[in-house]
C-alpha cells in the first residue's frame, strides 16, 4: 500500500500530470459545446416537424394532375442480395406514383442474385445503346424484363455501391432518380411524399428522407404489415439512435439548408446536377455523405440558388444488424465515410462565401462528429485512470459522470418527444415505456462501445488512409420478411452485404 | 466509496453547479416523458372520437337518401372536424357528378355558419376544412370570406382559398386567380391545373391568354402549360407566336411540348437544328407526334446528333409516325452508316418490342400490393 501511496504522491509531483489535470477542463467545455449544439438542433428540429405536420397532416390539396409529377429512375444497386433483392422490386413495383423506372444494378454478385432478377422478373438481354456519363467498371450486359417494362437490369465488374449508382445514373432515363438499398423497404406513398419539395421548389436539388429501423416489423411481400419494436437489444439500441439521428440529426440542418447527409438507403437527386460533379466518388465508402457534401460546394461555386433538403416522413425501412461483428463494421465504415468525405472539404470550413454549410454544418461535422469519438474516448482513459489514481475527487467523476449520462437521456428522450409529435409510429403505452427504458440503457454500455468503434476508425484512417475502403461484411437475419409461395424459401438464407 | 450530499455544501462550486445541471436535465427528461405520455393519450382519445365521427357520418352520409334528408341528426360540435372530413372527401370521390345531395345535407345541419365561425377562430386544420367546404357548398355569401385567404403566406391555405373561389364563383374569381399564379411560386403546379381544369375552358381561358402574351419568360412557360391544358385551341396561335419570335430556350421547349396541331410544324422544323440540345429533342417529339409524311427523312438525319437524347427521342418518334412501319425502321436501320445511329434504333426496336403484352402483368402486381397496403391501414 505504501508502494501505491508513494508512486500517487510521485504521480502527483510530476509536472505532466497538471497538463492531464488540466485536461478535464477541455473536455468538460467539448462536453458543454456538443450537447448545446445538439439541443440546439433539437429545437429547430421541433419548429421544423410542428409546421411540416401542420401543412401535411391531411391531403389538403386538390390532387395534382399526374402530368405535373417529374418522372423517377430508381436505382437498386446489389451485391450479394440474392434473398432479399425479389421482394424488393416486388414492393418497388407496387409505388403509388405515376411514371418510374427500376434500375437494379448487380455489381458482379458472387451468389446468384442475377439469376435470381433475371428469373424472377423474365429479363432478357437489351441491345441498350448505353451511354458512359459517368466512367464505371465495365457493364457486362443490360436486361429488360419482358413482363414488367418499368424493370432493367445492369449486370456489370465489381466497384462498389457508388461505382454502381454510376453505371445507374448512366442507364436512367428520367430527370430524377432515387437511390434505394437493396435490403430496404419503401412504403407505397414515399416517392410521392419525397418527391414533393421539388415540386414546391423548383431549386431543389436533393432530398432525403427518414431510415427507420425494420427488426421487429412484418413486411408481406414488399408491404409493411406491421410496426413494432425488435426483440433484439442491440436493434433497439439502434432504433433509438436513428430516432436521435434522422429526427434532430438531420431534419436540425434542413431549414439552414446546410444538411450534409442524405443517407444512401434513400434519396433522390437531379440528375443532372450530380453528373455535372461527376457522380458518386468511388474511392469512398461514405459516398452518400460525400457527394452532398460536393453538391454543396459545386453550387456555392457557381452561385447557383439551391435546396438540398430533408423530410421527416417515415418512408424507408432498413435492417439493422443484430450481432456485434457487423455492428462493429458498419460503425467503423460510416466513420471512415464520414473522414473520407470531410478530409477533402478541409479548405471550405469558414469559407467567407460559404453560408451555414461553411460555418455551421461542417464545423459541427468535423468538431462533434468526427472528433467527437476520439475526446470521448480520451476523455474515458484520462478519467477513470486520475480518478482511481485519486488525482481527482470522486465526487467530481460522479457528478460529471451522473450529467454527461443525464445529458445522454435527455437527447434521446427529446428524440421520442420529436416521434411523437410527428409519426407516431410506435403509439402503445407500453411501447413509449419500452423506448424510454432504451433510451436510458443505452448510455451504459452501447454508446461507449460504439464510440470506441469510430475511435478505432479514426485511428484506423490515420495509419492507412492511402489505401482504398472496402465495406466488409454485415449479416442480416431477414426475420421480419413474411413471404408467400415461392419467395419464402428465399427468406430464409442470411444476407450478406 | 460513499456518496453523500456534502458536495453540495462543502465542495468546488463547479461541482456543485454541475451537480445541479445534472438534476435539471434529469428533470427535464422526466419532464418530457410525462408530456408523451400525456400527448398520447390525449391524441389516442381524440383520435378514437375522430373516427368514430367519421364512421357516423360516413354511414348517414351516403345512405341516407335525397329524401329523407330532414331525419338526419344533429351534428355535435364534436363531430364536426370528423364530419368535414366526410364530406369533403365524398365531395372529392365525386368530382365532376352532382352534389346537390351533400350541399342540402349541409344546409340541413345549417353548416355554413360554423364554418364561417372555424374560419374566424379555428386554428390551421380546422381553417383549411372549413375553406375546402365552403367551395363544396358554392353558396355566393362565402366568396368575400374566403377571399382574404388568398394572400395567405401558407401556400396550403392560398392555393386551397383560390380553389374555393373559384368553385363558388369561377368568372369572378378568375382574375383573382391568374395573378397569383403568376406570383406565387410556391403553388403546387399539379394543383393549379386541376383548379383550371374544373373550372372548364370557357371560364378560364381568356384571361389566361392574356396573361400568357404579357408574362416574363421566366413565367410563360408554367402559364402555356396551363392554357395548352385547359384550351388547346386557345393556346395555338400563341405557341405559334412564341416559336417563331421567342428566343427563349425553356420556352421554346415547353411550346413544343405542348403544341397539338400540325398546321404548326413549319415552325417547328427549323428548330430541328437548333443549338441547344433540348430543343432539338423537343422538335423531333413533336414530328413524331403530330408529323406528317416526309418529315421520316428529317427524323432519320437526327440519328446520328451528338446528343444521345436527341437520337433516342428521333428513333422515337420515327417509331411513333404511323406510316413508318416496323419495316420502315428495319429499312432506316439497314441503311445506316452511323454506329450511333444503329444502336438506337435496334435499342428503340427492342423497346417497342418489349413493351407490348408487359404492360398488363406489371398493373396486377400493382393492384394486388396497393389493395394489401390498404387492408394493413385498415
Amino acid at each position: 500500500m505504501t508502494y501505491v501511496t508513494a508512486m500517487i504522491d510521485f504521480l502527483q509531483g510530476v509536472p505532466w500530470i497538471y497538463l492531464i489535470l488540466s485536461l478535464q477542463w477541455l473536455f468538460l467545455g467539448y462536453f458543454i459545446c456538443i450537447n448545446l449544439a445538439y439541443l440546439a438542433l433539437n429545437f429547430i428540429a421541433a419548429f421544423c416537424i410542428t409546421d411540416y405536420m401542420r401543412d401535411h397532416r391531411a391531403d389538403y390539396l386538390p390532387k395534382g394532375l399526374a402530368s405535373y409529377q417529374p418522372p423517377v429512375s430508381i436505382l437498386v444497386p446489389a451485391y450479394n442480395e440474392e434473398g432479399s433483392i425479389v421482394s424488393s422490386i416486388h414492393s418497388l413495383l407496387g409505388m403509388g406514383y405515376p411514371e418510374f423506372e427500376i434500375v437494379v444494378i448487380n455489381d458482379g454478385s458472387i451468389d446468384n442474385t442475377l439469376d435470381e432478377v433475371v428469373a424472377a422478373f423474365g429479363m432478357v438481354e437489351f441491345p441498350e445503346a448505353y451511354r458512359r456519363r459517368i466512367d464505371t467498371q465495365p457493364v457486362r450486359k443490360i436486361y429488360a424484363s419482358s413482363r414488367y417494362p418499368r424493370v432493367r437490369l445492369i449486370d456489370k465488374d465489381n466497384g462498389g455501391k457508388a461505382d454502381s449508382l454510376n453505371a445507374g445514373i448512366n442507364c436512367a432515363r428520367y430527370p430524377l432518380f432515387c437511390t434505394v438499398d437493396a435490403d430496404c423497404i419503401l412504403q407505397p406513398d414515399s416517392l410521392l411524399r419525397v418527391v414533393r419539395p421539388f415540386l414546391e421548389d423548383p431549386t431543389t436539388v436533393a432530398v432525403g428522407g427518414v431510415v427507420r429501423v425494420l427488426n421487429g416489423c412484418t413486411v408481406h411481400d414488399g408491404v409493411m404489415e406491421k410496426v413494432d419494436l425488435p426483440r433484439n437489444y442491440l436493434a433497439k439500441f439502434q432504433l433509438v439512435e436513428y430516432l436521435r439521428a434522422f429526427l434532430f440529426g438531420r431534419l436540425g440542418w434542413s431549414p439552414l439548408n446546410a444538411l450534409l447527409i442524405i443517407s444512401g438507403a434513400f434519396g433522390v437527386f437531379k440528375k443532372e446536377r450530380v453528373i455535372a460533379i461527376g457522380g458518386y466518388r468511388s474511392k469512398t465508402v461514405g459516398e452518400d455523405m460525400d457527394l452532398v457534401v460536393r453538391l454543396h460546394q459545386n453550387l456555392r461555386k457557381e452561385k447557383r440558388p439551391y435546396r438540398i433538403t430533408f423530410v421527416p416522413d417515415p418512408i424507408c425501412w432498413t435492417e439493422v444488424p443484430t450481432d456485434v461483428k457487423s455492428l462493429k463494421t458498419q460503425r467503423m465504415r460510416w466513420q471512415r465515410g464520414l473522414i473520407e468525405s470531410l478530409a477533402p472539404n478541409v479548405g471550405a470550413l469558414f469559407d467567407r462565401r460559404g453560408g451555414a454549410v461553411s460555418w455551421l454544418a461542417l464545423p459541427f461535422m468535423f468538431a462533434f462528429e468526427l472528433l467527437g469519438p476520439v475526446i470521448e474516448v480520451l476523455g474515458y482513459v484520462t478519467m477513470i485512470p486520475l480518478w482511481l489514481l485519486g488525482l481527482i475527487s470522486y465526487q467530481s467523476f460522479l457528478v460529471f459522470l451522473f450529467l454527461s449520462l443525464g445529458l445522454g437521456v435527455l437527447l434521446s428522450t427529446n428524440a421520442l418527444f420529436l416521434e411523437e409529435l410527428s409519426f407516431q409510429m410506435y403509439p402503445r403505452l407500453g411501447q413509449q415505456i419500452r423506448l424510454f427504458g432504451i433510451a436510458i440503457l443505452e448510455n451504459f454500455g452501447y454508446r461507449q462501445m460504439t464510440s470506441l468503434w469510430r475511435f478505432m476508425a479514426v485511428v484506423h484512417w490515420v495509419f492507412s488512409f492511402w489505401q482504398k475502403s472496402h465495406w466488409g461484411e454485415i449479416v442480416r437475419d431477414g426475420s421480419w420478411r413474411r413471404q408467400t409461395g415461392a419467395a419464402k424459401a428465399q427468406s430464409h438464407a442470411p444476407t450478406v452485404l | 466509496v460513499s456518496f453523500n450530499l456534502d458536495i453540495l455544501v462543502g465542495s468546488d462550486p463547479k461541482i456543485v453547479c454541475a451537480f445541479w445541471v445534472g438534476v435539471a436535465v434529469s428533470a427535464m427528461t422526466l419532464i418530457t416523458l410525462a408530456v408523451i405520455i400525456i400527448r398520447r393519450q390525449v391524441n389516442v382519445h381524440r383520435d378514437r372520437v375522430h373516427a368514430k365521427a367519421i364512421a357516423f357520418w360516413k354511414a348517414i352520409i351516403v345512405a341516407t337518401p335525397a329524401a329523407n334528408i330532414e331525419t338526419i341528426p344533429r351534428l355535435l360540435n364534436r363531430d364536426m372536424s370528423g364530419f368535414l372530413e366526410v364530406w369533403n372527401d365524398v365531395h372529392e370521390a365525386l368530382r365532376g357528378a352532382t352534389t346537390t345531395h351533400l350541399v342540402r345535407i349541409a344546409h340541413q345541419l345549417r353548416l355554413q355558419k360554423r364554418l364561417y365561425k372555424r374560419l374566424a377562430l379555428g386554428g390551421f386544420h380546422a381553417r383549411l376544412m372549413a375553406i375546402i367546404a365552403l367551395g363544396h357548398v358554392k353558396n355566393k355569401e362565402s366568396f368575400d370570406r374566403i377571399e382574404k385567404f388568398i394572400d395567405d403566406k401558407n401556400p396550403m391555405i392560398s392555393l386551397c382559398a383560390a380553389r374555393g373561389l373559384m368553385q363558388i364563383d369561377a368568372g369572378r374569381a378568375i382574375s383573382k386567380f391568374v395573378p397569383h399564379i403568376v406570383s406565387r411560386s410556391d403553388w403546387s403546379q399539379g394543383s393549379v391545373a386541376t383548379i383550371l381544369d374544373e373550372a372548364g375552358a370557357e371560364k378560364v381561358t381568356r384571361e389566361l391568354c392574356e396573361a400568357t402574351l404579357q408574362a416574363e419568360v421566366d413565367i410563360a412557360p408554367r402559364l402555356i402549360r396551363f392554357l395548352a391544358s385547359v384550351s388547346p385551341e386557345s393556346a395555338a396561335p400563341i405557341i405559334r407566336k412564341t416559336l417563331l419570335a421567342s428566343l427563349d430556350e425553356q420556352l421554346i421547349s415547353t411550346c413544343l411540348q405542348v403544341m397539338t396541331t400540325s398546321k404548326d410544324l413549319d415552325c417547328v422544323r427549323p428548330l430541328l437544328t437548333h443549338t441547344r440540345w433540348h430543343v432539338r429533342m423537343q422538335a423531333a417529339v413533336t414530328l413524331g407526334r403530330l408529323g406528317i409524311p416526309g418529315d421520316e427523312d428529317r427524323l432519320v438525319t437526327m440519328l446520328s446528333d451528338a446528343q444521345w437524347w436527341v437520337r433516342y427521342r428521333a428513333a422515337q418518334a420515327l417509331m411513333k409516325l404511323g406510316f413508318v412501319k416496323t419495316s420502315g425502321m428495319h429499312r432506316i436501320l439497314e441503311s445506316q452508316t452511323d454506329v450511333f445511329a444503329r444502336d438506337i434504333i435496334k435499342h428503340v426496336m427492342a423497346e417497342e418490342a418489349m413493351g407490348k403484352g408487359a404492360v398488363t402483368e406489371e398493373a396486377m402486381i400493382k393492384r394486388v400490393v396497393t389493395h394489401r397496403t390498404v387492408e394493413a391501414a385498415a
